[in-house]
């Protein structure tokens, strides 16, 4: 195969022979001049065959094989969601990582250095607003779209043998996604966050047993002070991005080598 | 009554008769597909790039923050003029909205082009519309 084209097409001639107002040959000439320079749509032809040549390798689904997509085409937006929430954690990873560029997590002065860095990110810091912003939007685009995900899993069936255990890490990456979303909110240490803190921790309190030593490993104490916040901080920043990371990789990793499940 | 533009027509041929306006007066050009493509991808790139440097303009005009806008003070500066700030204003504004304009612009003579066999469902229906 050569990379040499093989017909050019006479634009000029072209041109020439169609009755074109001056401003539509301006137009086409200052594109067409373009795209002799700037190659582009031959490229985007290339991935347009690719992406056919890659589809006729792939076997037949479930609902092309027996002609059900007349009966299943209206779940299939549903199938997205799983890759949604996973765009979402992409963009909440990428906006939090520049975000800590310019937050600090003490709890010293009135108000606190917290505080005043979320001030300083909102009011002072250009585009700052639009990065928290797309933070605490991708966030909570992230907990519906896990949400609704589990709930297309459930309401088709995918969750069935041989994918069990998939869905329970499912569970653990919905729950440890919330987890995410509750130390975030702690973060800006406002009225909103410290009367959060001041819930979770009495409902580690009210668990029978473990509540106290719960209270103490999870918040640093039984009253919110920097030991939480400090808490907060290094498990949405430093534990729970590994953690998650690592679970959507194998979660998604099984989905590679199970193949998606085809609803029933 | 004009008959309906011939979708079937080669475009490369010498072909009058499905270009011009058509009946609800849009214009309407029939272009080979490989300029079709052409057209489609940089008339949407110039597009945008167009409203989002209108917007980072108009940013500069009303920011005092933005990082054009010292870029821009900061170069005056460097020649020894200090512009005042309601000219520069006032300036980077108009130049933000014929940025945008100038996008949206192209954007439209773009969608006046379209390939053999693309046309409007509406005109290429074979019942003809006569207003109920």
């Amino acid at each position: 195969m050569s990379l040499e084209k093989k017909d050019e097409m006479d634009h000029k001639g072209w041109m020439k022979r169609k009755d074109l107002t001056p401003v539509e040959t301006t137009f086409l000439t200052a594109l067409i001049w373009m795209d002799k320079r700037i190659r582009l749509v031959d490229y985007l032809e290339l991935l347009e065959n690719l992406y056919y040549k890659v589809n006729l390798q792939m076997p037949k689904s479930h609902t092309e094989q027996y002609d059900l997509d007349n009966k299943f085409w209206y779940w299939y937006p549903l199938y997205a969601l799983g890759s949604f929430s996973t765009l979402a954690y992409v963009v909440a990873a990428v906006s939090g990582a520049l975000l800590g560029f310019y937050y600090a997590p003490a709890q010293t002065g009135d108000p606190s250095t917290a505080y005043n860095s979320i001030t300083f990110i909102m009011t002072d810091l250009q585009f700052g607003f639009m990065l928290r912003s797309i933070h605490r939007w991708s966030a909570q685009v992230m907990v519906a779209a896990v949400f609704l995900h589990m709930l297309r899993v459930y309401f088709t069936g995918a969750y069935k043998e041989p994918r069990e255990l998939n869905w329970l890490l499912g569970i653990v990456l919905i729950s440890l996604t919330m987890v995410f979303g509750y130390t975030g909110y702690l973060l800006p240490w406002d009225q909103l966050a410290f009367w959060a803190g001041q819930i979770g921790v009495e409902m580690s309190l009210s668990i029978p047993l473990a509540g106290e030593w719960i209270a103490q490993l999870l918040f640093g104490g039984f009253t919110l002070s920097q030991a939480t916040l400090q808490r907060m901080y290094i498990l949405h920043v430093f534990l729970l991005p590994f953690v998650v990371t690592a679970l959507i990789a194998i979660h998604i990793g099984i989905v590679w080598v199970q193949g998606i499940a085809e609803p029933h | 009554m004009t008959p309906p533009p011939d979708d079937a027509d080669d475009a490369s041929r010498d072909s009058v008769e499905s270009d011009g306006s058509t009946a609800d007066g849009h214009r309407d050009v029939v272009v080979p597909m490989r300029l079709y493509k052409t057209i489609t991808v940089f008339s949407t790139l110039i597009a945008v790039v167009g409203v989002v440097v209108g917007f980072v303009l108009l940013d500069a005009a009303t920011i005092r923050l933005s990082l054009l806008r010292r870029l821009v003070v900061g170069l005056f500066r460097a020649v020894g003029v200090v512009p005042p700030s309601t000219l520069l204003s006032g300036a980077l504004a108009v130049a933000g909205l014929a940025s945008i304009a100038f996008g949206a612009g192209v954007y439209v003579l773009g969608t006046r082009f379209r390939a053999r066999g693309m046309g409007n469902p509406q005109e290429d229906a074979d019942e003809s519309s006569n207003d109920g």
